[in-house]
């Protein structure tokens, strides 16, 4: 399991939000992808559209990128959790909560905002989601590299 | 004769301009706050002196569904350096939605003298007007507050209740014509937070609350939100109520009805959509049929 203790004090995990959301990591789309999710918030603009894709072995997020607006938590959550999952067992990412992903951002910061601060990772929990039920076991694997499905 | 006084305002008093901060900048009786919804706009450059104000962490009550109390708000004004002579300006980010949200509970305490900065963040920034990263600090305010007064500018799903069956009333919903229809709650394949129906509450006409203002994120002129609200039966000679969501969008809208048009009973029902769209009993109108 991935630590989630930054060891940041809050100010620089200020500024690490502030890095990821003027050079975000993983933006754009991925292609070839196995899942796309779009999640939102209406009522205050913020977007992410997460591209999922998982190694051919089915067992770990192989890649994710994302694409997406809004506010600077959200699109700095997005950046930051693209690069903490990458390689991820999906069985792993699966037992990450919301309250260990406000915690890898910074609970001093982000704290207040947690919808903004887990609306990536509650788009790529959904994708994950998705991928199971489209694929499940004894199905013949996507293959990450082959092939887009959504 | 400023652009803001060829705007025939109701009160003109309660707005300034971005030329008017830039020369109030290191006035001692002057306090700017930056109230926004994107909690590190602040961090990453604001007008130089001006501090934070977070609605979530500042002005919210961290467990009852209801805003600081007196003592919270005495302490965090003279934190700030305010006192209760200090003129106090807001400004943030979309359209100073935010701002109006802060300065509405600074009134619910009476503060006297609380500003809008007309056009807000964007306005400044797009006029390369300086940013600061520097966090100020000032000496300690002497802040004496009355008990928050809710009667006067804050309306209760009760009172909601009653006035959509009275003559003389109106009510406004700020949100996006899709919310008042009920076509939109939630995102597609995203979990819904906060609404369990979509619709709006009867008798409510639907004025999005960013229709009052002009692109560059200034107030429209006074006959052009006489032509918006008016045309609508939003009149002066009504008492009204807005809502939106949770009372933020809403507070915009209360803004200027009270203070742009001088109208001279306006509430904001904070609860909103969150609290009456989920409440058992409550009757909602719909108009999507999707």
């Amino acid at each position: 399991m991935h630590g989630v203790y930054t060891g940041l004090d809050r100010q620089s995990a200020i500024e690490r939000l502030l890095d990821h959301y003027q050079n975000p990591r993983n933006r754009g789309p991925l292609d070839p992808v196995d899942v796309v999710v779009p999640g939102g918030q209406p009522d205050c603009g913020d977007l992410v559209t997460i591209y999922l894709r998982v190694s051919a072995d089915r067992t770990r997020i192989d890649t994710i990128s994302f694409e997406g607006q809004g506010c600077t938590v959200s699109q700095a959550a997005a950046s930051i959790l693209s690069e903490y999952v990458q390689g991820m067992p999906l069985a792993e990412f699966e037992q990450f909560d919301q309250q260990s992903m406000i915690d890898l951002l910074g609970r001093d910061v982000v704290g207040s905002r947690p919808r903004c601060a887990t609306l990536a990772f509650n788009t790529l929990k959904t994708a994950v989601i998705k991928y199971r039920r489209e694929w499940p076991d004894g199905m013949a694997s996507p293959n990450a590299g082959t092939h887009g499905n959504d | 004769m400023s652009n803001l006084d060829s705007k025939g305002y109701a009160h003109p008093e309660v707005l300034v301009d971005t030329a008017w901060v830039a020369a109030h900048l290191n006035d001692p009786k002057v306090c700017i706050l930056e109230s926004n919804e994107d909690i590190l706009l602040y961090d990453q450059g604001h007008i130089p002196g001006a501090i934070k104000i977070d609605w979530v962490g500042d002005l919210n009550d961290p467990v009852v569904r209801d805003y600081l109390d007196r003592e919270r708000f005495e302490e965090l004004a003279a934190s700030f350096g305010i006192s209760n002579d200090t003129t106090v300006v807001f400004y943030g980010d979309k359209n100073n939605w935010w701002a109006t949200y802060a300065l509405w509970v600074f009134k619910l305490f009476g503060h006297q003298d609380a500003r809008i900065m007309d056009g807000g963040r964007a306005k400044w920034i797009a006029e390369g007007q300086p940013v600061s990263r520097e966090i100020p600090s000032y000496p300690r305010g002497s802040y004496q507050a009355p008990e928050r007064n809710d009667a006067a500018i804050r309306a209760f799903r009760d009172e909601v209740r009653q006035h959509i069956t009275k003559v003389g009333t109106a009510l406004v919903d700020v949100r996006s014509p899709q919310e008042y229809s009920g076509e939109r709650t939630h995102m597609p394949e995203y979990p819904q937070e906060g609404t369990l129906r979509g619709g709006h509450i009867p008798t409510a006409v639907s004025i999005p609350w960013a229709k009052a203002v002009q692109t560059d994120s200034t107030f429209k002129s006074k006959a052009e939100l006489a032509e918006l609200y008016g045309s609508q039966g939003i009149t002066a000679d009504k008492d009204v109520i807005a809502y939106c969501r949770i009372g933020e969008r809403s507070s915009h809208t209360w803004f200027v009805l009270t203070y742009l048009l001088g109208y001279p009973n306006v509430r904001n029902y904070d609860g909103s959509w969150t609290e009456w769209g989920n409440s058992v009993g409550l009757p909602i109108e719909k108009s999507y049929q999707g």
